[in-house]
């Protein structure tokens, strides 16, 4: 069967959420045997002690870039319903800020949302207190939201894609995406030799 | 110097990475859409602030959508069910790798007080943050990233763009 599945009508909402808790188990494991439980593994990166986010991260997005391309080459996965129907609005402002902002709270607060979660239940108090000051965050978010919630949802330019915002084939995009992954992963030997861990 | 002993006993980084990939491929391949875990955080906090003061959430701009007439409870709900998969996928690997370590994760210098503090602080601007981003590392970055949207692109270089500028200012923190 041609995927995506749920979106195609092929599976009962029901169904899907036996999916979820699923993949968000493999999801789960995977994130803690890659060392992402202890908020150090997760802000060395920023230290260049330890580079395993990026590769982690890098490594895993490539995979399901190709992924996705190879398995519509093979007519199992129609990427149109992806590229119309389910990839994420853009709005430009709002996620530039949000990001700044969530970078800021990464190297501060030492984790992000998906990593206290596996923090927390390898016992880690820190990843606790950073799930609690989420929470308290997204309420001065919802409190204030007369005051931004028109940024919220402005420039928005709808469903782009990268491919189509510089007039190139999906496959060219996602190959120079992996070009960059792979210079990425070579300098990232060199940024860890240059800054051991006790220095 | 040798790899501190929180720093070992793991995955190689890109074994790790690709089965996390195949993991996400397989979530787009079923569901057409990826991984997620902000939305799920969002929904706890319209729930906690629900049992307090459920008029002024029921009408309050943000948190109104998932309070709709006729709606289900807002934990009915993908990503929430998915978050709790992560809850139990990480605790599993944990139990069956011997690696439940209560503590605080922090630099050799860092007091405890410190950490924990500013830990609270980070997750309060992440989790702004991830409203108006729409998402975070697994949402946006990771998931978007792997479709090339634009906007989880642009999401993923002002993450980590800020926190490698950022670093400098917290470095009794961490080293």
């Amino acid at each position: 069967m041609s995927g995506p599945l749920y979106i195609q009508g092929y599976l009962s909402y029901g169904t899907s959420l036996w999916i979820a808790l699923g993949v968000g188990l493999l999801f789960g494991f995977v994130l803690e045997r890659a060392g992402f439980g202890d908020s150090r593994n997760l802000t060395n990166i920023f230290y260049f002690r330890d580079m395993r986010v990026l590769k982690v991260m890098f490594s895993a997005l490539v995979t399901a870039m190709f992924g996705m391309v190879a398995l519509s080459w093979l007519g199992l996965f129609d990427y149109a319903t992806l590229v119309e129907v389910s990839l994420l609005n853009t709005y430009l402002w709002p996620q530039l800020v949000g990001g700044i902002l969530f970078g800021l709270g990464f190297v501060v607060g030492g984790y992000c949302p998906g990593t206290s979660v596996v923090g927390m239940v390898s016992g880690k108090l820190d990843a606790v207190v950073f799930l609690l000051g989420m929470v308290a965050g997204i309420w001065v978010f919802a409190a204030g939201f007369s005051l931004w919630g028109n940024f919220y949802m402005s420039s928005d330019l709808g469903k782009l894609t990268l491919w189509q915002a510089f007039g190139l084939h999906k496959e060219i995009a996602a190959a120079a995406i992996a070009v960059m992954a792979l210079i990425a992963f070579g300098l990232t030997g060199l940024a860890e030799k240059w800054a051991p861990y006790d220095k | 110097m040798e790899k501190p002993d929180y720093a070992q006993g793991f995955w190689n980084p890109y074994l790790a990475g690709i089965a996390l990939g195949v993991v996400l491929l397989l979530t787009f391949y079923l569901m057409g859409t990826g991984l997620g875990a902000s939305g799920a955080v969002a929904r706890t906090s319209a729930v906690i602030a629900h049992e307090i003061a459920p008029s002024t959430v029921e009408s309050n701009g943000y948190y109104k959508e998932f309070y709709k007439p006729s709606a289900k409870h807002p934990f009915v709900n993908w990503m929430v069910v998915e978050v709790a998969g992560v809850f139990l996928g990480g605790l599993i690997a944990v139990i069956t790798a011997r690696r439940f370590r209560p503590g605080v994760s922090r630099g050799p210098t860092a007091s405890v007080g410190l950490r924990l503090g500013l830990a609270f602080v980070g997750g309060a601007i992440g989790g702004v943050g991830t409203r108006f981003a729409m998402g975070c590392t697994s949402g946006q970055a990771l998931s978007g990233g792997a479709t090339m949207a634009v906007g989880s692109w642009v999401f993923m270089m002002a993450v980590f763009g800020t926190a490698f500028m950022a670093a400098y200012f917290v470095r009794r923190e961490w080293s």
